[in-house]
């Protein structure tokens, strides 16, 4: 099937807009009313917001931007150009996990299965409650800011036609256990269902930010400036003035290493990630106690189950069955998870012979995962040689909630009809043959290096709050260090979410960006010209 | 950081004892390996790269240790490698388990990544119940389309 033929919104975007790092000839300097430093789910929308409200807005992101055409289906492909590390990032602790971060026009959110769910309220009653966050992020604040981003990004459901087995058995068998699951809501606009969320959508379906905010607020007069790394915030006088960058490139060795410096005359948004957003405020200057620390995740784990039947994981969303029946109760939280076949094959158990006979089986596997909302804090620090460096560990009342989530989709797989079952946990078998089985997971291991953890939803690390003792950023979303100097992304969260966090990260952005507009607009030179 | 040519050989040894290949279809051997490795240690950071290393010389020395065999990977039976391997990988200790898991991994990307496998491995498989689900039925769409 052939997804080239149409136009997609990451191509026609205005002359001059998109100035590419990897091939800057010349050193920059330009000045812009706002600086916004990454160019995913919070950064994408803020741009959009503040060049919606007539500022002249500069998109700095450290990754290439690469379209929609130039999508490949083969993981190693993706991992090369779209990736952090090429993939290989992990968080360090008592085991490695695997960590998940887009590093490319549009962030995370090329590479994610564009699920939408707003921030529960309990949440934000806790972050109001303990964290002293008054209404700042409360559920009345974000309403309007969820309603419209789904009017965007045309949230809804997942389609029939796109729905593809693996969810559907999910669900399926759900509704016969009396767990309360559902079809997931997401950005979508025309899912073909290639089962490609991953390694980028084809058909620009997938409301990515590369292919809807980024290229809208260009079309307003945003420009962006891919393969240029922030290396640090100007601030002078206790203000944020500006950002240095440094291009950088795909293909290590090859950078051009032009000096990108863009002045600020309102502020600067950070917007790069938990783990960047830290790191580029540290190497700014700021300090303090709190950045770096309270970095939490959602560690999920997933298995695998053979069927009788086909399911073919390729055929329909990557992600389209989900259920939070055990969010309060435990912590969990259960998702579908079609994996391409490089990813699936390293799950696949054994090697040789063995592992070859059970390829044969791809067509019938179904993969499930189970993720964890974790109690465990961690630690984000520069690491040589310019790289990030996280510390985290799951308690052991994580792990013990994270094995329940194991028994527990696993036996909603056996109950679906699975002949096999193959949990990925060191000390069990490999091959789980009957419903029977499934109590050795649940008496075994609490021990995370037994497991495969992998992590894509990253929160904390430069906390908001009233107190700067204990937070890193004040009600009004700027540092208590630096004024005009803006954190907009889940860094800024208290705690973690137990659902996906990407609904949250942009309304609270969108709600941070119309805030600031308001304050500049009141006082900068833009009310002075509308005063005449 | 570069490899050299005779971790170039280990690691090709130890994919190979991984991807076989099956029923008809090609095993890793078949495919490039020298060459996605140089450029994965291009692409990948020092410290990534510095495991995947890691991995080699464990696989590659593993014998040694393990079978107590003064050999390396290179000089086993086709047998003795996979068995050497699969022994890595139930390993008690969790650093051997997670280096050799790298070469799992690396070799996924490179065979499983590649046309003739990810057809084979999507292919439509018979139903033992005799239903056709939706995703039969629109893989055949696909397929005539």
């Amino acid at each position: 099937m052939s997804y080239e033929s149409s136009r997609h919104p990451d191509e026609d975007l205005p002359e001059g807009a998109v100035v590419d790092g990897e091939a800057l000839a010349r050193d920059v300097d330009e000045e812009f009313d706002f600086v916004v430093v990454g160019s995913g789910a919070s950064g994408a929308v803020a741009a959009y917001v503040l060049a919606k409200e007539g500022f002249s807005v500069a998109i700095l992101e450290e990754g290439p931007w690469v379209k929609t055409r130039d999508f490949q289906e083969v993981v190693y492909e993706a991992f090369k150009r779209m990736f952090r590390d090429a993939g290989t990032q992990v968080l360090e602790g008592h085991s490695y996990m695997p960590l998940i971060q887009g590093r490319c026009v549009g962030g995370s959110t090329v590479m994610n299965s564009a699920i939408a769910w707003r921030t529960p309220e309990d949440v934000l009653d806790d972050w109001r409650a303990k964290f002293g966050l008054a209404d700042t992020l409360g559920a009345r604040a974000l309403e309007p800011h969820f309603d419209a981003l789904e009017h965007d990004l045309n949230v809804h459901a997942v389609d029939d036609d796109a729905l593809g087995e693996n969810n559907r058995i999910m669900l399926d068998q759900a509704a016969k256990d009396g767990i309360v699951a559902s079809r997931m809501r997401r950005y979508d606009r025309g899912c073909k269902g290639t089962g490609r969320c991953f390694t980028g959508c084809p058909s620009a379906a997938k409301q990515g930010m590369s292919v809807t905010y980024v290229p809208w607020a260009l079309a307003l007069g945003a420009r962006v400036f891919s393969s240029c790394r922030a290396e640090k915030v100007e601030i002078v006088n206790g203000r944020a003035v500006g950002v240095v960058a440094r291009t950088t490139s795909t293909t290590p060795g090859t950078a051009t290493n032009r000096r990108v410096h863009l002045r600020a005359k309102h502020g600067v948004f950070v917007a790069a990630s938990t783990i960047q957003t830290p790191n580029i405020l540290h190497r700014s200057g700021i300090r303090g106690a709190a950045l770096g620390a309270h970095f939490q995740c959602h560690p999920g784990h997933g298995l695998g189950a053979v069927f009788d039947d086909a399911v073919h994981m390729s055929i329909g969303a990557t992600q389209g069955a989900e259920s939070i029946h055990f969010r309060k109760t435990d912590r969990i939280k259960i998702e579908t998870i079609s994996m391409q076949p490089e990813l699936a094959a390293v799950r696949i158990p054994g090697i040789g012979a063995e592992l070859m006979r059970r390829f044969d089986t791809f067509s019938n596997l179904g993969v499930w995962a189970m993720l964890v909302r974790s109690e465990a804090e961690g630690t984000v620090k520069p690491g040589w040689g310019g790289h990030d460096k996280v510390k985290f560990s799951l308690t052991r009342t994580d792990m013990e909630r994270a094995r329940k989530g194991c028994a527990l989709v696993a036996r909603m797989m056996f109950d679906a009809g699975a002949r096999e079952v193959w949990p990925g946990i060191y000390g069990l078998p490999s091959v789980l043959t009957s419903p029977s089985e499934v109590r050795l997971i649940e008496e075994g291991p609490i021990d995370s290096r037994a497991y495969s953890f992998i992590t894509t939803h990253l929160f904390g690390a430069a906390r908001m709050g009233p107190d700067p003792r204990t937070s890193v950023v004040g009600l009004d979303f700027a540092t208590h260090q630096a004024k005009g100097l803006y954190v907009i992304d889940s860094s800024l969260f208290p705690t973690n979410l137990g659902v996906n966090p990407q609904h949250s990260i942009m309304a609270v952005s969108r709600l941070a960006a119309t805030r600031v507009a308001q304050r500049a607009r009141m006082s900068g030179p833009l009310a002075r010209r509308a005063a005449g | 950081m570069k490899l050299t040519n005779l971790e170039l050989r280990w690691a090709r040894v130890a994919f190979i004892a991984i991807y076989p290949g099956f029923d008809g279809l090609a095993g890793i051997a078949s495919m490039d390996t020298d060459a996605f490795l140089v450029e994965l240690c291009r692409v990948v950071p020092f410290k990534s790269a510095m495991g995947l290393r890691l991995g080699i010389w464990l696989v590659a020395l593993a014998p040694l240790f393990v079978l107590r065999r003064f050999a390396t990977i290179a000089s086993l039976g086709a047998g003795d490698r996979e068995r050497l391997i699969a022994s890595l990988l139930m390993s008690p200790s969790y650093v051997v388990r997670q280096l050799v898991l790298i070469l799992k991994t690396m070799g996924a990307m490179l065979y499983a990544g590649s046309a003739p496998v990810r057809a084979r491995l999507n292919r439509a498989a018979p139903s033992k119940s005799g239903a056709q689900p939706l995703a039969q039925i629109r893989l055949k769409r696909a397929t005539a389309a």
